[in-house]
């Protein structure tokens, strides 16, 4: 008996030792709270009836000027804060509301601590005002994001053919 | 009762995992928004086989993808007015209901790719994904 309680204790106090060496760092904490209040901001601009100025410069906030996204497949790469504003500017959410949502986040924090890499898989999901039918569409996508004052942006979207 | 809610929780959080299906690529095998299972076990000591229905990891086991298996390691697979090949055979697919004249030009598969695809070949080929997946992104084999 004496020996079981002993495996358990060195076996807790392996797991306890292991989760704060390999558990998640406040950062690791901080860049999924800023992926969460992207996905909200996007989900809150396509129901919330706010204009497209507004909802530009809400979204734009998440990014780093000099952002760098590619979607694969053939779409053609987009550059700069300034362009990711002028097609937040263009989203029309008049015939369908959409839902973003990011699964499966795991992060990477740079030793610089300044840098994270991402991985996730972000869900979009479409409804019809008419129908109020859902369909549901998903990708998968690595993220560079970058601590600007204090402030993690993200710099970096790369999709992720999951099949090649 | 304690011991078969812990047999249960075991069973349905590492062994048996529950699916629901989204989309329409796997018609009419299987219909969007019904409830399935993954056995996690399935590929322990063999690899999958070909005609099995996986589930494919995306980032993580939230969201995944489900296919059949076409081609296996190693082979060669192509699409021509929707026929699959394997090798440069014709591949008998009795699970395969109205197929589209998809073309897709020959890849010869790595020792650890396999080749998926889903049942409905009756949509455009656009929006329907299908490709060669890596053996480690498979979660397991789609089970009920």
């Amino acid at each position: 008996m004496r020996r079981i309680a002993a495996i358990v204790f060195v076996v807790v106090g392996l797991a306890l030792g292991a989760w704060f060496l390999l558990g998640p760092t406040d950062d690791g904490a901080l860049v999924r709270a800023r992926l969460r209040a992207f996905s909200d901001a996007v989900n809150r601009s396509t129901v919330d009836g706010s204009g497209p100025e507004a909802r530009s410069a809400q979204l734009g906030a998440f990014f780093a000027e000099d952002v760098d996204v590619d979607l694969g497949q053939g779409a053609a790469p987009i550059r700069g804060r300034d362009t990711v504003m002028g097609m937040a500017e263009r989203l029309q959410p008049r015939t369908a509301a959409f839902r973003l949502q990011f699964e499966d986040v795991s992060v990477a924090i740079a030793p610089s601590g300044q840098a994270a890499d991402v991985h996730l898989t972000a869900e979009f999901i479409r409804r019809s005002i008419t129908t109020g039918e859902e369909s549901l569409d998903a990708r998968e996508f690595t993220i560079g994001m970058r601590r600007v004052g204090g402030e993690w942006q993200i710099a970096r979207v790369t999709a992720v053919d999951t099949l090649k | 009762m304690l011991v078969l809610a812990a047999i249960s929780f075991i069973v349905f959080r590492w062994v048996l995992i529950p699916i629901r299906t989204e989309g329409s690529s796997m018609l009419p095998t299987y219909a969007p928004d019904k409830l399935h299972f993954v056995n996690r076990l399935s590929y322990g000591t063999t690899g999958p086989a070909r005609g099995d229905v996986v589930a494919i990891q995306m980032a993580g086991p939230h969201v995944l993808y489900v296919k059949r298996i076409i081609g296996l390691p190693g082979e060669r697979v192509a699409i021509a007015h929707g026929q699959v090949q394997i090798n440069g055979s014709p591949l008998s697919e009795p699970y395969v209901r109205h197929r589209r004249p998809w073309d897709f030009e020959e890849v010869t598969l790595g020792p650890r790719e396999y080749f998926v695809m889903g049942d409905n070949r009756g949509m455009s080929v656009g929006e329907h994904d299908f490709g060669r997946a890596q053996v480690d992104r498979i979660f397991g084999k789609v089970v009920f």
